[in-house]
Protein backbone atom coordinates (compact mmCIF):
# COMPACT_ATOMS: atom_id res chain seq x y z
CA UNK A 1 0.00 0.00 0.00
CA UNK A 2 1.76 3.47 -0.58
CA UNK A 3 1.77 6.41 1.43
CA UNK A 4 -0.49 8.32 -0.19
CA UNK A 5 -3.34 5.60 0.60
CA UNK A 6 -2.27 5.36 3.78
CA UNK A 7 -2.31 8.88 4.83
CA UNK A 8 -5.63 9.18 2.86
CA UNK A 9 -7.16 6.07 5.10
CA UNK A 10 -5.66 7.56 7.91
CA UNK A 11 -7.84 10.35 6.92
CA UNK A 12 -10.42 8.76 6.48
CA UNK A 13 -10.56 7.38 10.29
CA UNK A 14 -11.36 10.89 11.09
CA UNK A 15 -15.36 12.15 10.55
CA UNK A 16 -14.97 15.37 7.94
CA UNK A 17 -16.18 17.62 10.59
CA UNK A 18 -13.16 16.49 12.96
CA UNK A 19 -10.79 17.30 10.19
CA UNK A 20 -12.05 20.12 9.82
CA UNK A 21 -11.97 21.22 13.67
CA UNK A 22 -8.27 19.91 13.43
CA UNK A 23 -7.44 21.78 10.59
CA UNK A 24 -8.95 25.25 12.23
CA UNK A 25 -7.08 24.94 15.05
CA UNK A 26 -3.75 23.96 12.95
CA UNK A 27 -4.66 27.36 11.34
CA UNK A 28 -5.44 29.43 14.07
CA UNK A 29 -1.94 28.17 16.05
CA UNK A 30 -0.13 30.91 14.99
CA UNK A 31 -2.70 33.35 16.13
CA UNK A 32 -2.53 31.62 19.72
CA UNK A 33 1.19 31.35 20.00
CA UNK A 34 1.78 35.14 18.99
CA UNK A 35 -1.00 36.32 21.81
CA UNK A 36 0.23 34.45 24.26
CA UNK A 37 3.91 35.86 23.68
CA UNK A 38 2.39 39.03 23.87
CA UNK A 39 0.69 38.51 26.72
CA UNK A 40 3.58 37.54 28.62
CA UNK A 41 5.78 39.76 27.58
CA UNK A 42 4.75 42.88 26.04
CA UNK A 43 4.78 46.46 27.22
CA UNK A 44 1.39 47.68 27.28
CA UNK A 45 0.80 49.55 24.40
CA UNK A 46 2.15 47.07 22.28
CA UNK A 47 -1.00 44.86 23.69
CA UNK A 48 -3.40 48.25 22.61
CA UNK A 49 -1.83 47.34 19.27
CA UNK A 50 -2.13 43.57 19.07
CA UNK A 51 -5.48 44.02 20.36
CA UNK A 52 -6.42 45.62 17.42
CA UNK A 53 -5.23 43.83 15.42
CA UNK A 54 -7.26 41.03 16.74
CA UNK A 55 -10.17 42.67 16.34
CA UNK A 56 -9.27 43.40 12.47
CA UNK A 57 -9.05 39.62 12.63
CA UNK A 58 -12.31 38.77 13.56
CA UNK A 59 -13.46 41.12 10.53
CA UNK A 60 -11.46 39.37 8.38
CA UNK A 61 -13.03 36.57 8.97
CA UNK A 62 -16.54 37.12 9.15
CA UNK A 63 -15.70 39.21 5.82
CA UNK A 64 -13.85 35.60 4.31
CA UNK A 65 -17.28 33.67 5.58
CA UNK A 66 -19.24 35.46 2.95
CA UNK A 67 -17.04 37.11 0.64
CA UNK A 68 -14.34 33.56 0.17
CA UNK A 69 -17.33 31.26 0.00
CA UNK A 70 -19.52 33.16 -2.37
CA UNK A 71 -17.59 35.35 -4.07
CA UNK A 72 -19.66 38.23 -4.02
CA UNK A 73 -18.24 41.54 -2.82
CA UNK A 74 -18.68 43.38 0.35
CA UNK A 75 -17.50 46.23 1.83
CA UNK A 76 -20.55 46.91 4.32
CA UNK A 77 -18.61 45.25 7.18
CA UNK A 78 -18.21 48.60 8.62
CA UNK A 79 -21.64 48.98 9.45
CA UNK A 80 -22.24 45.64 11.70
CA UNK A 81 -18.92 46.15 13.33
CA UNK A 82 -20.64 49.65 14.31
CA UNK A 83 -23.71 48.12 15.16
CA UNK A 84 -22.19 45.83 17.90
CA UNK A 85 -20.01 48.07 19.16
CA UNK A 86 -22.65 50.49 19.91
CA UNK A 87 -25.44 48.03 21.22
CA UNK A 88 -23.19 47.10 23.64
CA UNK A 89 -21.89 51.05 24.63
CA UNK A 90 -25.81 52.22 24.36
CA UNK A 91 -26.48 48.64 26.87
CA UNK A 92 -23.63 48.30 28.83
CA UNK A 93 -22.78 51.58 29.73
CA UNK A 94 -23.87 52.28 33.68
CA UNK A 95 -26.91 54.67 33.92
CA UNK A 96 -25.15 57.86 35.23
CA UNK A 97 -22.83 57.88 32.15
CA UNK A 98 -25.50 57.75 30.17
CA UNK A 99 -27.06 60.62 32.33
CA UNK A 100 -24.38 62.68 31.00
CA UNK A 101 -23.50 61.46 28.38
CA UNK A 102 -26.69 60.35 26.14
CA UNK A 103 -29.78 61.99 28.56
CA UNK A 104 -32.38 61.94 25.29
CA UNK A 105 -31.60 58.64 24.18
CA UNK A 106 -35.23 56.82 23.02
CA UNK A 107 -37.27 53.82 24.53
CA UNK A 108 -35.90 54.88 27.95
CA UNK A 109 -32.51 53.44 26.62
CA UNK A 110 -30.61 55.98 29.17
CA UNK A 111 -32.09 54.09 32.15
CA UNK A 112 -31.40 51.03 31.80
CA UNK A 113 -28.51 48.78 32.08
CA UNK A 114 -27.24 45.54 31.55
CA UNK A 115 -25.01 43.00 32.34
CA UNK A 116 -21.57 43.12 29.63
CA UNK A 117 -22.51 39.46 28.92
CA UNK A 118 -26.01 40.15 28.38
CA UNK A 119 -25.50 43.37 26.01
CA UNK A 120 -22.86 41.43 23.97
CA UNK A 121 -25.65 38.89 23.38
CA UNK A 122 -28.12 41.49 22.40
CA UNK A 123 -25.42 42.71 20.51
CA UNK A 124 -24.88 40.20 18.27
CA UNK A 125 -28.60 39.48 18.17
CA UNK A 126 -29.24 42.96 17.12
CA UNK A 127 -26.57 42.42 14.29
CA UNK A 128 -28.16 39.12 13.40
CA UNK A 129 -31.58 40.61 12.77
CA UNK A 130 -30.53 43.69 10.78
CA UNK A 131 -28.24 41.22 8.77
CA UNK A 132 -30.89 39.07 8.14
CA UNK A 133 -33.01 42.36 7.20
CA UNK A 134 -30.41 43.28 4.73
CA UNK A 135 -29.20 39.79 3.39
CA UNK A 136 -32.79 39.67 2.09
CA UNK A 137 -31.61 41.95 -0.62
CA UNK A 138 -27.97 41.38 -1.05
CA UNK A 139 -28.43 37.57 -1.25
CA UNK A 140 -30.08 38.23 -4.47
CA UNK A 141 -26.91 40.50 -6.01
CA UNK A 142 -23.78 39.69 -7.02
CA UNK A 143 -21.09 41.72 -9.11
CA UNK A 144 -20.96 45.42 -9.18
CA UNK A 145 -24.60 45.79 -7.26
CA UNK A 146 -23.50 44.05 -4.67
CA UNK A 147 -20.22 45.81 -4.30
CA UNK A 148 -22.87 49.35 -4.64
CA UNK A 149 -25.27 48.05 -1.92
CA UNK A 150 -23.03 46.78 0.36
CA UNK A 151 -20.95 50.18 0.20
CA UNK A 152 -24.27 52.07 0.69
CA UNK A 153 -25.19 50.01 3.60
CA UNK A 154 -21.91 50.85 5.41
CA UNK A 155 -22.62 54.40 4.46
CA UNK A 156 -26.47 54.32 5.46
CA UNK A 157 -25.74 53.01 8.64
CA UNK A 158 -22.32 55.51 9.36
CA UNK A 159 -25.08 58.37 8.75
CA UNK A 160 -27.65 56.86 11.32
CA UNK A 161 -24.38 56.95 13.55
CA UNK A 162 -23.54 60.69 13.22
CA UNK A 163 -27.08 62.33 12.74
CA UNK A 164 -29.02 60.32 15.36
CA UNK A 165 -26.90 62.16 18.24
CA UNK A 166 -29.59 61.20 20.77
CA UNK A 167 -28.56 57.53 20.86
CA UNK A 168 -25.09 57.51 19.34
CA UNK A 169 -23.97 60.85 20.03
CA UNK A 170 -22.59 62.01 16.18
CA UNK A 171 -19.72 62.80 15.72
CA UNK A 172 -18.56 62.91 19.43
CA UNK A 173 -17.00 59.89 21.16
CA UNK A 174 -19.44 57.82 22.94
CA UNK A 175 -17.46 57.12 26.52
CA UNK A 176 -17.78 55.55 30.09
CA UNK A 177 -18.27 51.63 28.33
CA UNK A 178 -17.35 49.53 31.03
CA UNK A 179 -13.68 47.94 29.82
CA UNK A 180 -14.02 44.50 30.81
CA UNK A 181 -12.28 42.52 28.46
CA UNK A 182 -8.65 42.20 27.59
CA UNK A 183 -5.99 40.45 25.21
CA UNK A 184 -7.17 36.65 26.13
CA UNK A 185 -10.07 37.15 25.28
CA UNK A 186 -9.60 38.55 21.84
CA UNK A 187 -7.39 35.53 21.32
CA UNK A 188 -10.27 33.12 22.55
CA UNK A 189 -12.74 34.97 20.23
CA UNK A 190 -10.24 34.79 17.34
CA UNK A 191 -9.49 31.56 17.72
CA UNK A 192 -12.67 30.12 18.14
CA UNK A 193 -14.23 32.47 14.81
CA UNK A 194 -11.11 30.91 12.80
CA UNK A 195 -12.50 27.26 13.67
CA UNK A 196 -16.06 28.69 12.77
CA UNK A 197 -14.77 29.86 9.47
CA UNK A 198 -12.95 26.37 8.65
CA UNK A 199 -16.21 24.52 9.69
CA UNK A 200 -18.19 26.87 7.72
CA UNK A 201 -16.33 26.56 4.81
CA UNK A 202 -15.99 22.72 4.76
CA UNK A 203 -19.59 21.83 5.57
CA UNK A 204 -22.27 21.50 3.20
CA UNK A 205 -23.53 24.96 2.90
CA UNK A 206 -19.63 26.22 2.38
CA UNK A 207 -19.42 23.80 -0.50
CA UNK A 208 -22.63 24.49 -2.18
CA UNK A 209 -21.88 28.30 -1.69
CA UNK A 210 -18.45 27.72 -3.17
CA UNK A 211 -20.03 26.01 -6.11
CA UNK A 212 -22.37 28.82 -7.04
CA UNK A 213 -19.46 31.27 -7.21
CA UNK A 214 -18.02 28.91 -10.31
CA UNK A 215 -21.48 28.92 -12.04
CA UNK A 216 -24.80 29.99 -10.17
CA UNK A 217 -26.35 27.80 -12.60
CA UNK A 218 -24.84 24.76 -12.29
CA UNK A 219 -25.14 25.23 -8.31
CA UNK A 220 -28.71 25.47 -8.68
CA UNK A 221 -29.22 22.69 -11.14
CA UNK A 222 -28.41 20.57 -8.42
CA UNK A 223 -30.90 21.64 -6.28
CA UNK A 224 -28.66 24.23 -4.14
CA UNK A 225 -30.80 27.00 -2.53
CA UNK A 226 -28.09 29.67 -3.76
CA UNK A 227 -30.31 32.46 -2.09
CA UNK A 228 -30.62 30.97 1.31
CA UNK A 229 -27.06 29.84 1.37
CA UNK A 230 -26.04 33.34 0.66
CA UNK A 231 -28.66 34.72 3.51
CA UNK A 232 -26.89 32.41 5.89
CA UNK A 233 -23.42 33.19 5.21
CA UNK A 234 -24.05 37.02 5.22
CA UNK A 235 -25.89 36.71 8.94
CA UNK A 236 -22.77 33.97 10.07
CA UNK A 237 -19.92 36.69 8.63
CA UNK A 238 -22.35 40.24 9.93
CA UNK A 239 -22.51 38.59 13.50
CA UNK A 240 -18.50 37.53 13.55
CA UNK A 241 -17.78 41.35 12.64
CA UNK A 242 -20.07 42.70 15.41
CA UNK A 243 -18.15 40.40 17.72
CA UNK A 244 -15.12 42.51 16.90
CA UNK A 245 -16.96 45.68 16.87
CA UNK A 246 -17.87 44.25 20.74
CA UNK A 247 -14.86 43.42 22.28
CA UNK A 248 -13.10 46.39 20.77
CA UNK A 249 -15.74 48.56 22.60
CA UNK A 250 -15.73 46.60 25.49
CA UNK A 251 -11.83 47.22 25.79
CA UNK A 252 -11.15 50.93 24.52
CA UNK A 253 -14.39 51.74 26.90
CA UNK A 254 -14.78 54.75 24.23
CA UNK A 255 -15.74 54.28 20.59
CA UNK A 256 -16.60 56.87 17.77
CA UNK A 257 -18.20 56.63 14.54
CA UNK A 258 -14.94 57.35 12.34
CA UNK A 259 -13.83 53.94 13.71
CA UNK A 260 -16.11 51.92 11.70
CA UNK A 261 -15.54 53.56 8.21
CA UNK A 262 -14.13 53.73 5.64
CA UNK A 263 -10.28 53.05 7.04
CA UNK A 264 -11.69 50.07 8.55
CA UNK A 265 -13.33 48.78 5.62
CA UNK A 266 -9.90 48.81 2.99
CA UNK A 267 -7.91 47.74 6.11
CA UNK A 268 -9.81 44.63 6.12
CA UNK A 269 -10.42 43.92 2.65
CA UNK A 270 -6.73 44.40 2.58
CA UNK A 271 -5.86 41.98 4.41
CA UNK A 272 -8.03 39.48 3.11
CA UNK A 273 -6.82 39.88 -0.62
CA UNK A 274 -3.18 39.95 0.55
CA UNK A 275 -4.05 36.99 2.11
CA UNK A 276 -6.17 35.19 -0.11
CA UNK A 277 -9.76 35.48 0.18
CA UNK A 278 -11.02 31.99 -0.48
CA UNK A 279 -9.10 30.36 2.35
CA UNK A 280 -9.27 30.44 6.14
CA UNK A 281 -5.97 30.52 6.22
CA UNK A 282 -5.44 33.75 3.67
CA UNK A 283 -7.58 35.71 5.95
CA UNK A 284 -5.29 34.72 8.98
CA UNK A 285 -2.00 35.24 7.35
CA UNK A 286 -2.67 38.05 4.97
CA UNK A 287 -4.51 39.70 8.58
CA UNK A 288 -1.13 38.92 10.38
CA UNK A 289 1.01 40.31 7.14
CA UNK A 290 -0.51 43.78 6.98
CA UNK A 291 -0.70 43.92 10.79
CA UNK A 292 3.01 43.72 11.23
CA UNK A 293 3.53 46.30 8.51
CA UNK A 294 1.51 48.73 9.15
CA UNK A 295 3.01 48.49 12.41
CA UNK A 296 6.36 49.02 11.13
CA UNK A 297 5.17 51.72 8.88
CA UNK A 298 4.00 53.54 11.77
CA UNK A 299 6.77 53.97 13.77
CA UNK A 300 8.79 55.08 10.82
CA UNK A 301 6.07 57.42 10.00
CA UNK A 302 6.23 59.06 12.98
CA UNK A 303 10.51 59.79 12.08
CA UNK A 304 13.04 58.20 13.32
CA UNK A 305 16.78 58.22 14.30
CA UNK A 306 18.85 55.99 11.85
CA UNK A 307 22.42 55.58 12.72
CA UNK A 308 22.22 59.02 14.27
CA UNK A 309 20.15 61.08 11.88
CA UNK A 310 16.64 61.96 12.96
CA UNK A 311 14.89 61.21 9.88
CA UNK A 312 11.26 63.97 9.62
CA UNK A 313 7.87 62.77 10.12
CA UNK A 314 6.21 61.05 6.99
CA UNK A 315 2.76 61.49 7.79
CA UNK A 316 0.15 59.74 5.10
CA UNK A 317 2.68 56.85 4.62
CA UNK A 318 0.34 53.99 6.32
CA UNK A 319 -2.40 54.95 3.64
CA UNK A 320 0.02 54.94 0.73
CA UNK A 321 1.70 51.48 1.78
CA UNK A 322 -1.83 50.27 2.07
CA UNK A 323 -2.99 51.47 -1.43
CA UNK A 324 0.33 50.18 -2.73
CA UNK A 325 0.12 47.07 -1.40
CA UNK A 326 -3.55 46.30 -2.63
CA UNK A 327 -2.15 47.55 -6.14
CA UNK A 328 1.08 45.34 -5.38
CA UNK A 329 -0.77 41.73 -4.17
CA UNK A 330 -3.49 42.23 -6.73
CA UNK A 331 -1.10 42.46 -9.96
CA UNK A 332 1.67 40.07 -8.88
CA UNK A 333 -0.36 37.71 -6.78
CA UNK A 334 -3.96 38.19 -7.43
CA UNK A 335 -5.50 35.36 -5.81
CA UNK A 336 -3.60 35.89 -2.19
CA UNK A 337 -1.14 33.95 -0.30
CA UNK A 338 -3.31 31.01 0.08
CA UNK A 339 -5.13 30.38 -3.04
CA UNK A 340 -6.87 27.31 -2.31
CA UNK A 341 -5.17 25.11 -0.06
CA UNK A 342 -5.80 25.92 4.07
CA UNK A 343 -2.04 25.66 6.09
CA UNK A 344 -3.23 21.93 7.34
CA UNK A 345 -3.48 20.98 3.86
CA UNK A 346 -0.12 22.10 2.79
CA UNK A 347 2.19 20.70 5.84
CA UNK A 348 -0.03 17.59 5.01
CA UNK A 349 1.01 17.47 1.47
CA UNK A 350 5.06 18.58 2.23
CA UNK A 351 4.92 15.71 4.87
CA UNK A 352 3.79 13.55 2.28
CA UNK A 353 6.15 14.48 -0.38
CA UNK A 354 8.75 14.29 2.07
CA UNK A 355 8.87 10.06 1.27
CA UNK A 356 8.81 9.80 -2.43
CA UNK A 357 10.46 6.56 -2.11
CA UNK A 358 7.58 5.20 -0.47
CA UNK A 359 4.52 6.88 -2.70
CA UNK A 360 6.30 5.06 -5.84
CA UNK A 361 6.78 1.58 -4.15
CA UNK A 362 4.03 -0.54 -5.76
CA UNK A 363 2.68 1.68 -8.00
CA UNK A 364 3.89 1.40 -11.65
CA UNK A 365 4.27 4.78 -13.52
CA UNK B 1 -43.29 10.11 -16.38
CA UNK B 2 -42.99 13.44 -17.92
CA UNK B 3 -45.56 15.60 -20.11
CA UNK B 4 -44.93 19.20 -21.23
CA UNK B 5 -47.69 20.77 -22.28
CA UNK B 6 -47.29 24.42 -24.45
CA UNK B 7 -44.48 25.52 -22.31
CA UNK B 8 -43.34 28.81 -23.49
CA UNK B 9 -39.94 30.71 -22.41
CA UNK B 10 -39.80 34.18 -23.12
CA UNK B 11 -36.16 36.39 -22.61
CA UNK B 12 -37.93 40.00 -22.63
CA UNK B 13 -38.91 40.56 -25.75
CA UNK B 14 -37.48 37.53 -27.33
CA UNK B 15 -39.57 34.13 -27.78
CA UNK B 16 -37.05 31.62 -27.08
CA UNK B 17 -39.49 28.68 -26.74
CA UNK B 18 -43.55 28.79 -27.76
CA UNK B 19 -45.68 26.03 -26.76
CA UNK B 20 -43.39 23.38 -27.04
CA UNK B 21 -45.28 20.13 -25.68
CA UNK B 22 -43.51 16.65 -25.27
CA UNK B 23 -43.97 13.42 -23.54
CA UNK B 24 -41.10 11.14 -22.18
CA UNK B 25 -42.31 7.77 -20.97
CA UNK B 26 -41.05 5.36 -18.32
CA UNK B 27 -37.31 4.42 -19.29
CA UNK B 28 -36.87 5.57 -22.27
CA UNK B 29 -33.94 7.62 -23.95
CA UNK B 30 -35.58 10.68 -25.59
CA UNK B 31 -33.27 13.33 -28.04
CA UNK B 32 -34.37 16.41 -28.54
CA UNK B 33 -32.13 17.82 -31.62
CA UNK B 34 -31.90 21.09 -33.89
CA UNK B 35 -29.67 23.84 -34.36
CA UNK B 36 -27.85 26.29 -32.47
CA UNK B 37 -30.77 28.92 -30.80
CA UNK B 38 -33.53 26.72 -31.15
CA UNK B 39 -34.85 26.85 -27.71
CA UNK B 40 -33.27 23.51 -26.82
CA UNK B 41 -31.66 24.51 -23.85
CA UNK B 42 -34.23 26.55 -22.67
CA UNK B 43 -36.93 23.89 -23.22
CA UNK B 44 -35.07 22.05 -20.19
CA UNK B 45 -34.24 25.22 -18.52
CA UNK B 46 -37.92 25.39 -18.03
CA UNK B 47 -38.33 22.05 -17.18
CA UNK B 48 -35.92 21.78 -14.49
CA UNK B 49 -37.45 25.67 -12.83
CA UNK B 50 -33.89 27.41 -14.47
CA UNK B 51 -36.06 29.81 -16.26
CA UNK B 52 -39.61 31.45 -15.69
CA UNK B 53 -41.67 29.41 -18.07
CA UNK B 54 -45.49 29.43 -18.98
CA UNK B 55 -47.37 26.48 -19.63
CA UNK B 56 -47.67 22.68 -17.79
CA UNK B 57 -45.03 20.79 -16.81
CA UNK B 58 -46.42 16.87 -15.47
CA UNK B 59 -43.90 14.95 -13.84
CA UNK B 60 -45.23 11.54 -12.66
CA UNK B 61 -48.63 12.80 -12.89
CA UNK B 62 -47.82 15.48 -10.65
CA UNK B 63 -47.93 19.42 -11.80
CA UNK B 64 -44.31 20.45 -11.09
CA UNK B 65 -44.33 23.40 -13.21
CA UNK B 66 -44.78 26.14 -9.82
CA UNK B 67 -41.93 23.79 -7.74
CA UNK B 68 -38.49 25.73 -6.81
CA UNK B 69 -35.91 24.02 -8.46
CA UNK B 70 -34.31 21.90 -5.88
CA UNK B 71 -38.06 20.65 -5.33
CA UNK B 72 -37.93 19.24 -8.86
CA UNK B 73 -34.15 17.89 -7.76
CA UNK B 74 -36.08 15.93 -5.26
CA UNK B 75 -38.66 14.70 -6.78
CA UNK B 76 -36.39 12.97 -8.91
CA UNK B 77 -35.48 15.32 -11.95
CA UNK B 78 -31.97 16.81 -12.73
CA UNK B 79 -30.85 18.64 -15.11
CA UNK B 80 -27.11 18.97 -15.99
CA UNK B 81 -26.26 22.34 -17.40
CA UNK B 82 -24.04 22.86 -20.94
CA UNK B 83 -21.09 21.25 -21.86
CA UNK B 84 -19.40 19.50 -19.46
CA UNK B 85 -19.52 22.06 -16.90
CA UNK B 86 -17.77 20.47 -13.99
CA UNK B 87 -16.81 22.90 -11.04
CA UNK B 88 -13.19 23.76 -12.11
CA UNK B 89 -12.06 25.13 -8.81
CA UNK B 90 -13.30 22.02 -6.71
CA UNK B 91 -11.73 18.92 -6.25
CA UNK B 92 -13.17 15.48 -7.97
CA UNK B 93 -14.05 14.23 -4.41
CA UNK B 94 -16.25 18.15 -3.95
CA UNK B 95 -17.76 17.75 -7.10
CA UNK B 96 -19.53 14.29 -6.63
CA UNK B 97 -20.57 15.58 -3.01
CA UNK B 98 -22.06 18.40 -4.63
CA UNK B 99 -24.30 16.02 -7.20
CA UNK B 100 -25.89 15.14 -4.08
CA UNK B 101 -27.00 18.49 -2.58
CA UNK B 102 -30.54 17.76 -2.06
CA UNK B 103 -29.64 14.38 -0.15
CA UNK B 104 -29.92 13.95 3.50
CA UNK B 105 -28.83 10.42 3.83
CA UNK B 106 -24.64 10.55 4.58
CA UNK B 107 -24.36 6.48 4.42
CA UNK B 108 -26.47 6.27 1.16
CA UNK B 109 -24.25 9.41 -0.28
CA UNK B 110 -21.15 7.58 0.70
CA UNK B 111 -22.13 4.13 -1.19
CA UNK B 112 -23.40 5.89 -3.91
CA UNK B 113 -20.02 8.17 -4.42
CA UNK B 114 -17.87 4.33 -3.55
CA UNK B 115 -20.42 3.56 -6.74
CA UNK B 116 -19.39 5.66 -9.28
CA UNK B 117 -15.44 5.49 -8.27
CA UNK B 118 -15.45 1.92 -8.87
CA UNK B 119 -17.78 2.51 -12.46
CA UNK B 120 -15.27 5.24 -13.29
CA UNK B 121 -11.60 3.93 -12.08
CA UNK B 122 -9.81 7.04 -13.04
CA UNK B 123 -11.70 9.42 -10.78
CA UNK B 124 -10.84 7.31 -8.17
CA UNK B 125 -7.08 8.36 -9.11
CA UNK B 126 -7.84 11.84 -9.35
CA UNK B 127 -10.67 12.51 -6.26
CA UNK B 128 -8.52 15.20 -4.55
CA UNK B 129 -7.79 16.65 -8.01
CA UNK B 130 -8.99 19.49 -8.76
CA UNK B 131 -11.91 19.10 -11.77
CA UNK B 132 -10.50 21.65 -13.97
CA UNK B 133 -7.11 19.07 -14.16
CA UNK B 134 -9.02 16.18 -15.51
CA UNK B 135 -9.07 15.95 -19.18
CA UNK B 136 -12.57 16.27 -21.31
CA UNK B 137 -12.99 12.72 -21.23
CA UNK B 138 -12.96 12.48 -17.73
CA UNK B 139 -14.64 15.50 -16.99
CA UNK B 140 -17.27 14.24 -19.00
CA UNK B 141 -17.64 11.08 -16.92
CA UNK B 142 -17.07 13.19 -13.77
CA UNK B 143 -20.23 15.15 -14.81
CA UNK B 144 -21.75 11.87 -15.57
CA UNK B 145 -21.08 10.89 -12.31
CA UNK B 146 -21.84 13.92 -10.65
CA UNK B 147 -25.27 14.07 -12.16
CA UNK B 148 -26.07 10.53 -10.36
CA UNK B 149 -25.39 11.35 -7.64
CA UNK B 150 -28.62 12.96 -7.06
CA UNK B 151 -30.95 9.43 -7.88
CA UNK B 152 -32.52 11.14 -10.77
CA UNK B 153 -35.06 9.22 -11.84
CA UNK B 154 -35.35 11.96 -15.13
CA UNK B 155 -32.03 13.41 -15.80
CA UNK B 156 -31.76 15.43 -18.75
CA UNK B 157 -28.30 16.47 -20.15
CA UNK B 158 -27.57 19.73 -22.38
CA UNK B 159 -25.15 19.01 -25.08
CA UNK B 160 -22.35 16.10 -23.17
CA UNK B 161 -20.73 15.73 -25.99
CA UNK B 162 -19.95 19.28 -26.55
CA UNK B 163 -15.91 20.00 -27.40
CA UNK B 164 -15.25 16.35 -27.20
CA UNK B 165 -12.75 14.38 -29.54
CA UNK B 166 -15.19 12.16 -31.77
CA UNK B 167 -13.51 8.48 -30.12
CA UNK B 168 -14.62 10.12 -26.44
CA UNK B 169 -18.04 11.72 -28.13
CA UNK B 170 -18.87 7.40 -28.67
CA UNK B 171 -17.21 6.32 -25.09
CA UNK B 172 -19.69 8.98 -23.53
CA UNK B 173 -22.81 7.36 -25.24
CA UNK B 174 -21.84 4.57 -24.36
CA UNK B 175 -21.73 5.45 -20.47
CA UNK B 176 -25.54 7.30 -21.00
CA UNK B 177 -26.71 3.93 -22.35
CA UNK B 178 -25.47 2.63 -19.21
CA UNK B 179 -27.48 5.04 -17.31
CA UNK B 180 -30.55 3.73 -19.40
CA UNK B 181 -29.88 0.23 -18.74
CA UNK B 182 -29.66 1.19 -14.95
CA UNK B 183 -33.36 1.99 -15.37
CA UNK B 184 -32.89 6.40 -15.50
CA UNK B 185 -35.10 7.92 -18.24
CA UNK B 186 -33.32 10.07 -20.11
CA UNK B 187 -33.80 13.45 -22.13
CA UNK B 188 -30.40 14.52 -23.98
CA UNK B 189 -29.64 17.77 -25.93
CA UNK B 190 -27.50 16.82 -28.86
CA UNK B 191 -26.02 18.49 -31.97
CA UNK B 192 -24.53 15.34 -32.36
CA UNK B 193 -27.71 14.07 -34.53
CA UNK B 194 -25.79 10.94 -35.74
CA UNK B 195 -24.33 9.91 -32.26
CA UNK B 196 -28.07 10.67 -30.70
CA UNK B 197 -30.14 8.97 -33.21
CA UNK B 198 -27.81 5.98 -32.74
CA UNK B 199 -28.50 5.65 -29.36
CA UNK B 200 -31.76 7.24 -28.83
CA UNK B 201 -35.16 5.69 -28.54
CA UNK B 202 -37.24 8.61 -29.80
CA UNK B 203 -36.52 12.22 -30.73
CA UNK B 204 -38.08 15.62 -31.02
CA UNK B 205 -37.06 17.79 -33.99
CA UNK B 206 -37.13 21.71 -32.59
CA UNK B 207 -36.45 25.05 -34.42
CA UNK B 208 -37.26 28.95 -33.66
CA UNK B 209 -38.76 27.80 -30.84
CA UNK B 210 -41.43 25.36 -31.73
CA UNK B 211 -41.70 21.88 -32.02
CA UNK B 212 -40.92 20.46 -35.56
CA UNK B 213 -40.94 16.71 -35.75
CA UNK B 214 -41.59 13.96 -33.13
CA UNK B 215 -40.81 10.64 -34.34
CA UNK B 216 -38.39 7.22 -33.84
CA UNK B 217 -34.74 7.59 -33.78
CA UNK B 218 -34.19 4.73 -36.89
CA UNK B 219 -36.94 6.56 -38.43
CA UNK B 220 -35.74 9.73 -38.27
CA UNK B 221 -31.91 8.69 -39.06
CA UNK B 222 -33.36 7.69 -42.48
CA UNK B 223 -35.39 10.93 -43.30
CA UNK B 224 -32.38 12.60 -45.06
CA UNK B 225 -34.86 15.36 -45.73
CA UNK B 226 -36.28 16.14 -42.24
CA UNK B 227 -32.12 16.38 -41.05
CA UNK B 228 -31.23 18.45 -44.18
CA UNK B 229 -33.72 21.12 -43.71
CA UNK B 230 -33.66 21.18 -39.67
CA UNK B 231 -30.02 19.91 -38.54
CA UNK B 232 -28.18 21.33 -40.94
CA UNK B 233 -26.17 17.74 -41.96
Amino acid sequence: MSVTTQTRSAQKTLAPWMRSLVGGLVTALPVILIGIVILLFAPAYLVRVAFAAYVNLLIVLGLQIFMGNSMVANLGQGAFVGIGAYSVAILATPVAMKKLSIPDAPFGLADIVLHPALAAGAGLGITGLIAALTGLVIARLSGEAATIVTFSLMMVVHSIFIQWTDLFKGAQAFFGIPQVVGLATAIGAATLATIIARLFKDSASGLHLRASAESLLAARAFGVDVFRLRLLAWILGAVICASGGILYAFFMGTINARAFHFELVMTTLAMLILGGMRTVSGAVFGCIALALLLEAIRSVESGIAVAGFQLPPLLGLSGLAMGAIIVLGMTFRPRGIFVRLELDELLWRLFARRQPRAITEGKPI
Amino acid sequence: MLSVNRLSVHYGPIRALDAASIRIGRGEFVALLGPNGAGKTSLISGIAGLVRAQGRVLFEDREIGALPTEDRVRRGLTMTPEGRHVFANLTVAENLRLGAAIRRDREGVAQDIEKYLGLFPILRERNHQLAGTLSGGEQQMLAIARSMMSRPRLLMLDEPSLGLAPRIVAQMFDYISLLKEAGVTLLVVEQNVMQALKHADRAYVISSGIIRHEGKAEELRSDRRLIDMYLGN
